[in-house]
């Protein structure tokens, strides 16, 4: 099964299939766990009348936390605030971050420059602190996290962008495009956009993942979802305050880290097709 | 006189296609042997077995006996010693086969003290001998110089000059000209044949341009599709060319004595090595192809003493262009 | 002096003397251009550096936290009169540009004000909390770019052999995994159950800290010649360093696997084989040299991960470093302290950059020559 579009390069197929397999079912299982969360999960996730600290158990598979909460049922709905949200942060920030991105490539000059200095400004600071202090300034809260994470994410979509529009403006089949008669618009949605779909979308993949970790990273320093909200982050700060009941912080983190190793599967898979020179772009900041 | 190379019935296939289907042929010391054909008739690869540089997945089979030694059943280790010691190869795009980042001096010693064991001051001193016997201008510079920094013509000095320094017996050039303005191309010949001359090294010279081979091999063996099907010395297979194909390629070169007579292509293109025809592979693009033409391949005749080809045609036809 | 242009535009000419001056700037730059690079370099930093400090400023100016109530707690918080003290103290009753001013004026002298919470200069503050992280971002740095760029030429050399795919789930794995969680799962296992390690901190309560040389215990007990705390350190330093490592390993052993993957298929490393040279002499000498540009970018843009990471393990292994300092003050929006840490972090930016502009120069002789 090989789709042939015009920036995809065929890749040998032994390196693609069982890690795109294993990343599309990780991901599917967790998306449907999100969907379905309310008839799948076993018990109310903010229900306390389990007997505290239980270590897993049949009744209990992954235990229960300090007030009693059943930690299955909590990480199964803790899919319901993650995966959504990122998807929605990804969104957002491709939106801001490539349309600044293709607009400073498009037109150039001041418009360009002001996008890079920001965006090198934004790079100077790491993802965290100036989420944090965003957060802190904002009062803290999932949906200042997730604005949090946008700025902080968008510098990186807007730099892909705008190097794949314009190496694309520069290449020659747009130039004859131009030459034909084609208008500039015209150009711009039928020559360039497909060229640049390919390396958005690993980008956008692979963004997933950072965007899961950052937020229940915020999280987790208490900066993000509020307690009694079911959301993995602040669930494993629990555990760290209860060492000894492993079961409380272990669990969560692995739902995280099995959602971000899915995405990740995905996009690396993705950039397999596409062309990965991107990511050597993207480095060197193009 | 003993030759110096004896290939016998050369196979090569690689990923289970045939790319080349038994190659036979000699080399002298101090001869230029031209192996002329398109792209795809196996000729870079006929070379590259040689010298055990074949993609992974190859096979090859059949000898290749140079000073005694089949080439062909060495190990990586000996295969390590024969190259760029006993046979050396030049490659076509000078600026993508020379390494961007190390110096012009490095490039030229590194095997030189791998080889040889040479100190690095002898080493030196012999990069400026290489430098200065391929005429590129202030070798001392030159060493410290990078790829980058010379021209495409001088590039490719310094590439015969790295294939050069450990003195092989055999230099195998594969287009060594294609890459390069035709004026530039006439010094790298004449570097070539003057090199052979003068130490008695024999050269391997793979290219398309039949011009090329007419400037400077003293044989000339044409392939097609992965087997010979002309060879003979240079000028008799140029002038009076007896197989179709050869004739075909002829043809269709303009030729300034030619007249009003207009170019005759070849009709179709060259199979890939994956869709040979059965028997004769170029039947399907030949005037004068028989029955028996698709049924059997035909055998080289010796038309003369070194001087062969492989069509069961009447081979008194007369030549359409002189 | 103006010219009129056929089209009509009028142009003026630049004088004769900003004529000479511009060539005097064209002919110094191709005299020196290393001394032009790290002047236009430095600008850049002060650029950024007014940048970032702009930034800190509007955020923590911007909403609706009150830095006063924050700082004083509840009960003082409600009390006026300790209020504006507190406001008059740290001059925060000043007009908001202003402020910014003052807070420029005395940075450019060196002064980066005194730390709401600690009540020190920043600057203290700073000197104080760099030489922990350092210790411990540049052990893991070292170990992830070690690990990272062998297991990634390992990697790309068995191309889509089993050993290449085992890499590359534990490369993603490595990338996967959130800091915080590893940690607690690391120590967990390695000091709650094995006892291997120490639980936090950097070194234990009855070890005394070495004499202050760097600041990193490790190294002033080498240079003291205090082997048993040089021993203690380590100990507390190898875990959460190898957490700190895990990401940048992952995503070392990626890109290297890339770059190398892409220089494998080039003209000359056949060439180098078409010499006879022995196999590592190909590996190391022509494949890994021609793939280490985007692999040295990529290191340089670690420092960036590692600083994030901190934050986030430093907390877990109460390892008093910026990372923590950084959480404390964006919390209480102790507006110098944050603009502190900022800067310190683009400074490292800056830093980082320039090293690897400089080693790109050294490894490649097409940028340094053109």
């Amino acid at each position: 099964m090989r789709l042939r579009l015009p920036f995809m390069r065929s890749i040998p197929t032994a390196w693609l299939q069982p890690l795109t397999i294993v990343g599309l079912t990780l991901a599917g299982v967790w998306l449907v766990l999100a969907v379905l969360a309310p008839w799948v999960a076993p018990y109310d996730p903010l229900a306390q009348d389990a007997p505290l600290y239980l270590p897993p158990s049949a009744a209990h598979p992954f235990g229960t936390d300090d007030i009693g909460r059943d930690v299955l049922s909590r990480v199964i709905w803790g899919a319901r605030v993650s995966i959504p949200l990122a998807f929605l942060l990804v969104s957002l920030a491709f939106l801001i971050g490539g349309t600044l991105g293709a607009l400073a490539a498009y037109l150039g000059g001041w418009v360009d420059e002001l996008v890079m200095r920001a965006a090198d400004l934004v790079f100077a600071i790491p993802t965290i602190l100036l989420a944090m202090a965003v957060v802190a300034a904002l009062g803290p809260g999932l949906v200042h996290a997730v604005m949090a994470v946008i700025v902080v994410s968008w510098p990186g979509h807007a730099r892909v962008v705008r190097s794949l529009v314009r190496t694309t403006m520069q290449s020659d089949y747009v130039a004859v495009a131009r030459l034909l008669g084609a208008s500039a618009v015209r150009a711009l949605i039928v020559d360039v956009l497909p060229n640049v779909a390919g390396p958005v979308i690993v980008l956008a993949a692979l963004d997933l993942g950072t965007a899961i970790l950052l937020l229940s990273g915020l999280s987790f320093l208490g900066l993000g979802a509020k307690p009694p909200a079911a959301e993995w982050g602040s669930m494993v700060s629990t555990g760290a305050q209860h060492f000894e009941s492993w079961w409380i912080g272990v669990f969560p983190g692995l739902a995280i880290v099995s959602v971000v190793l899915a995405f990740n599967f995905l996009g690396d898979s993705l950039r397999d097709i596409f062309d990965p020179q991107s990511v050597t772009e993207r480095a060197r900041g193009a | 006189m003993k030759p110096l190379l004896e290939v016998s019935d050369l196979r090569v296939d690689i990923g289970g296609v045939n790319i080349v289907d038994g190659m036979s042929f000699e080399l002298q010391a101090g001869q230029v042997f031209g192996l002329a054909g398109e792209s795809g008739s196996g000729k870079t690869m006929t070379a590259l077995s040689l010298l055990g540089l074949l993609p992974g997945g190859a096979r090859t089979s059949g000898r290749a006996m140079l000073d005694g030694v089949d080439l062909l059943t060495l190990d990586a280790s000996a295969m390590r010693k024969v190259r760029g010691r006993k046979v050396a190869m030049v490659f076509q795009d000078p600026t993508s086969t020379l390494h961007p980042m190390l110096s012009i001096e490095h490039q030229l010693t590194e095997h030189l003290r791998y080889h040889l064991g040479m100190a690095r001051g002898d080493a030196r001193r012999r990069a400026v001998d290489l430098l200065t016997q391929v005429r590129i201008p202030n070798p001392d510079a030159a060493l410290r110089g990078y790829p980058h920094q010379f021209s495409g013509g001088m590039r490719q000095r310094i590439q015969i000059a790295m294939a050069l320094a450990c003195e092989p017996r055999l230099l195998i050039a594969d287009e060594p000209t294609t890459a390069l303005d035709v004026t530039v191309q006439a010094g790298i010949l004449r570097l070539l044949d003057r090199l052979r001359r003068e130490t008695g090294l024999a050269v391997m010279l793979i290219t398309h341009d039949l011009g090329v081979m007419s400037a400077v091999a003293d044989r000339v063996t044409v392939m097609y599709a992965g087997r010979i099907v002309e060879e003979g010395p240079t000028a008799d297979v140029l002038r009076r060319a007896r197989h179709p194909y050869t004739r075909g390629l002829l043809d269709s070169l303009p030729h300034p004595d030619a007249g009003d007579v207009p170019l005759v292509p070849i009709s179709g293109t060259p199979p890939s090595p994956a869709e040979r025809p059965s028997g004769c592979a170029f039947h399907p693009r030949c005037r004068y192809a028989l029955d028996r033409c698709r049924a059997e391949v035909p055998p080289l005749i010796a038309l003369a003493p070194q001087r062969a080809m492989a069509c069961p045609v009447d081979p008194l036809v007369p030549v359409l262009v002189a | 002096m103006l010219r009129t242009a056929p089209s009509g535009i009028s142009i003026s000419q630049p004088s004769a003397r900003t004529n000479r001056l511009i060539r005097a700037i064209v002919r110094a730059r191709t005299r020196h251009p290393l001394l032009f690079f790290i002047g236009r370099r430095l600008v850049a930093l002060v650029l950024l550096g007014v940048g970032v400090t702009a930034i800190a400023f509007v955020l923590t100016h911007l909403v609706p936290g009150d830095p006063a109530e924050a700082n004083l707690g509840q009960r003082a918080g409600s009390d006026p009169v300790a209020v504006q003290i507190f406001r008059e103290r740290y001059g925060l009753d000043k007009p908001l540009p202003q402020q910014y001013v003052i807070y420029l004026g005395k940075l450019v002298q060196g002064d980066m004000g005194e730390s709401e919470q600690s009540r020190r200069p920043v600057r203290a503050d700073l000197a104080e909390y760099i030489p922990a992280t350092a210790e411990l971002a540049l052990t893991s740095i070292v170990l992830s770019g070690v690990l990272g760029v062998g297991l990634g030429v390992l990697a790309a050399l068995q191309q889509n052999k089993l050993t290449d795919q085992v890499l590359r789930v534990v490369s993603l794995g490595g990338m996967s995994m959130p800091s915080f969680w590893l940690a607690l799962v690391s120590l967990y296992v390695f000091f709650y159950q094995l006892s291997w390690v120490p639980g936090s901190g950097r070194l234990d309560p009855v070890v005394s800290r070495p004499p202050a040389v760097t600041g990193m215990f490790t190294i002033d007990a080498l240079l003291s010649g205090r082997i048993d705390t040089l021993a203690n350190a380590l100990q507390h330093l190898i875990l959460p360093a190898c957490v700190l490592a895990a990401f940048n390993m992952g995503l070392f052993t990626r890109f290297t696997r890339s770059a190398v993957l892409e220089v494998l298929g080039n003209d000359y490393v056949r060439t180098a084989r078409a010499k006879g040279l022995p196999e590592h002499a190909v590996i190391l000498g022509h494949v890994l040299r021609a793939a280490s540009p985007p692999v040295v970018t990529v290191i340089g843009l670690a420092f960036g991960n590692v600083m994030t990471g901190t934050v986030l393990v430093e907390n877990i292994f109460s390892w008093p470093g910026i990372g923590q300092y950084s959480f404390r003050s964006a919390t209480t929006l102790d507006l110098p302290a944050i603009v502190g840490v900022m800067l310190f972090v683009a400074l490292v930016y800056i830093l980082a950059n320039m090293v690897v502009d400089v080693l790109y120069g050294v490894i490649d002789p097409r940028v340094r020559l053109t």
